[in-house]
């Protein structure tokens, strides 16, 4: 979906697509289904391209000043990085040309480096504990563009969760012990290489979970901020063993795996796509801490949904050449709540079914919601069948985008893309697609019985895994 | 029920974290964030009162909401991102909930008492959930078809394509060393103490937990070091 205030005026009053309501760039429905973009209620204003400009340019302007504003006002924190950096205080591990970056804007028009390759995996708990397509979508992906697995990223057993989670849910932890391990994780991080031949810093973290990039990047500013805390987790780190001349590590840029599919989404379309996916009615559910935490930082394109809101997940599923389908509750939260999805679940299910589950359904009649978050595909994923306990009998395939990238790029179903772990709907997206879900299972049965006799197919050299032997 | 005094003394705990000054900065009573919040669509929670209640200082009515309200709390921080005063009321809450564990309200032991199996998985192996904890007696309202591949869950995951995936009881496969790394943070950082407070049982499962992996790895080094003198 191309952002309706890019192109004033631009109606057509014969909608084309393939669905119901399905929308080419640009064009507005006429139809009664509504407009990708504004929900079923919609009426076009039908003004001239003169009068739209006229009616929309005092918004423009007010929201460009909003943004001036708000960047004058607000620190960017990786300017005092480099201060503390001279001070030698700290040492910043920086996104440098072996990493291939890519500049992205943020929320006021910062730049962002988004490294492409020598990548250390920074694993989520709940994706490789109850959702492991996401991380194999994603090394999948990398071997198609060709990466070296142990050159061009890395995947290791030396690394924690980051502990946010719990925090979050529980209270339990504090800023000194989230800190604490930010910083171990992420000198692990700078120091990987050293094992496989590479330089201190070779490989960037890449970091999977929503709710750790949002945690680390709000920790990170503590840091930055707090002598008292530096000096706190200085003595706990050079306990550990993992300071650098004495120093903290701290990274130049926090980067979330979607940011990663972000700026790699049309080489994956142009260089790997195989299934046309413009059948495919996507909705996309962002994570919340991906863009509420730290949200100066969160990747925003005026070339995606009008720079309003966040560009990833839309990104992905635009340049894919799938249909991007609005829904009126697209803001909201998808219930997960740390605590909540383990003893409140009436809350989490409650709020899942009816704020995104049922507006995806019949505001958007959506054939799959994308996120790139842990907990939004588990909430949103396994909480569909006690629906109908509530007369709410509605179902949506929920998936990471990376996963539905994998699949429009030819990954096997089950053996790649995992989908075996969820609950939800997915075998009807993948038929939609044209994939045979009968015959990807079928053939998974047989893999299993390979894997029983210990024939297993990895994707990368199992022995990379272990650099610390322990 | 909490003296005058003691309630102060949370409130100046609450006020004396070197967030807070981070997370309040004003309030206009607009109530855009809880509009906006989850929670106070199901719960008695409102994020514009706990914002309001800690605005004015109002000790016993803080008190008070750290009974029950801050843990209805999503922690989705959308709050955050709607406040035109660039409060974090989801972080107050966060440190309320802190303050709460240290002073040892039975508010928090109850509330986390269903959140015991993550605790123990999370300070012992470093994960903070396992393939082995989604199963479908643990999550009966997930329906009966909690996956889509019936089998043995050994086999299910040894078929994942990624070798540190490969496990069961924990998310991936953690090395020996980092948990023993995380022991320590959790020492030095007063972590392990919160749990003592809120849950003796439960910390001295941990502690035992964590003993043996010491030992474990006190045992690889000294094999390591005899492999090395053998090699020599």
């Amino acid at each position: 979906m191309k952002p309706t205030d890019q192109t004033p005026g631009n109606h057509n009053t014969s909608a084309e697509g393939t669905g119901t309501g399905a929308m080419k760039p640009g064009f507005h429905n006429t139809d009664g289904q509504g407009i990708a973009g504004h929900g079923s209620f919609f009426q076009a204003t039908d003004l001239s391209p003169e009068d739209a400009v006229r009616a929309t340019d005092w918004v423009r302007k007010h929201v460009d000043r909003r943004t001036i504003d708000l960047g004058d006002r607000m620190d960017d924190v990786r300017e005092h990085m480099e201060e503390l950096e001279k001070d030698g205080q700290i040492i910043i591990h920086r996104v440098g040309d072996q990493h291939e970056p890519v500049s992205v804007k943020t929320l006021f028009g910062w730049d962002k480096k988004i490294p492409t390759k020598q990548l250390w995996h920074h694993k989520s708990c709940g994706q490789c504990g109850n959702i492991p397509g996401y991380p194999t979508a994603l090394l999948w992906v990398m071997n198609k563009f060709g990466f070296v697995p142990g050159k061009d990223y890395l995947d290791e057993t030396d690394q924690t969760s980051c502990t946010a989670w719990n925090y979050h849910g529980s209270g339990i932890g504090n800023v000194e012990s989230l800190a604490a391990v930010f910083l171990r994780n992420f000198h692990q991080a700078y120091i990987s290489g050293k094992q496989h031949g590479h330089e201190a810093g070779h490989f960037f973290p890449l970091v999977h979970c929503g709710t750790s990039y949002g945690n680390y990047k709000e920790i990170r500013k503590y840091l930055i901020e707090s002598a008292e805390l530096r000096e706190k987790v200085t003595k706990i780190l050079g306990k550990l063993g993992r300071l650098v001349d004495g120093k903290l590590v701290i990274p130049e840029e926090i980067v979330h795996y979607s940011e990663w599919v972000h700026v790699m989404r049309n080489r994956i379309a142009s260089e790997l796509q195989t299934i046309d996916v413009s059948n495919i009615r996507v909705t996309a559910h962002v994570a919340c801490h991906y863009y509420k935490m730290v949200h100066e930082d969160a990747i925003y394109d005026p070339t995606v949904l009008g720079g309003n809101r966040t560009a990833i997940i839309t990104s992905m599923a635009q340049a894919l050449g799938a249909q991007v389908i609005d829904y009126s509750t697209w803001y909201d939260c998808c219930g997960f709540g740390f605590r909540h999805i383990i003893s409140e679940r009436e809350f989490t299910r409650s709020f899942t079914m009816d704020r995104k589950i049922r507006v995806a359904r019949e505001e958007a009649n959506a054939d799959v919601m994308l996120t790139n978050d842990t907990g939004c595909v588990t909430t949103m994923d396994k909480n569909q069948w006690i629906g109908k306990a509530h007369d709410q009998d509605f179902q949506v395939p929920i998936m990471a985008e990376v996963q539905f990238a994998a699949l429009a790029c030819g990954a096997d179903p089950l053996k790649i893309v995992q989908l075996q772990w969820h609950a939800s709907p997915c075998e009807e997206l993948v038929e939609k697609m044209g994939i045979s879900w009968d015959e990807a299972k079928k053939n998974f049965h047989e893999y299993l019985k390979e894997v029983e006799a210990g024939n297993i197919e990895y994707l990368y050299n199992p022995e990379l895994a272990y650099g610390s032997k322990a | 029920m909490a003296t005058y005094a003691e309630m102060q003394q949370i409130y100046d705990d609450i006020r004396g974290d070197f967030r807070y000054d981070h997370e309040l900065n004003g309030c206009l009573n607009c109530g855009i964030c809880t509009a906006t919040c989850p929670s106070a669509q199901f719960y008695d929670y409102s994020p514009r009162e706990i914002v309001q209640l800690l605005w004015t200082e109002n000790v016993e009515q803080i008190y008070d909401a750290m009974q029950e309200k801050i843990w209805a709390c999503a922690q989705c921080m959308t709050c955050a991102a709607r406040c035109p005063f660039k409060n974090s009321p989801g972080g107050l809450v966060a440190i309320m909930r802190e303050v709460a564990i240290k002073h040892e309200m039975q508010s928090a032991k109850d509330v986390l008492r269903p959140f015991g199996r993550v605790m123990l998985k999370l300070i012992t192996t470093g994960n903070q959930l396992s393939p082995d904890m989604i199963q479908p007696d643990h999550f009966p309202d997930w329906g009966p078809n909690i996956q889509k591949v019936e089998g043995d869950l050994r086999l299910l995951r040894k078929a994942i394509p990624v070798k540190t995936l490969q496990t069961v009881d924990t998310a991936w496969e953690v090395s020996l060393k980092t948990s023993v790394e995380m022991y320590t943070i959790w020492e030095m950082t007063g972590v392990l103490r919160s749990l003592e407070l809120m849950d003796e049982n439960l910390f001295d499962v941990i502690e035992d937990f964590i003993d043996e992996k010491r030992e474990d790895y006190e045992d690889w080094l000294e094999e390591q070091e005899e492999d090395e003198e053998d090699d020599d």
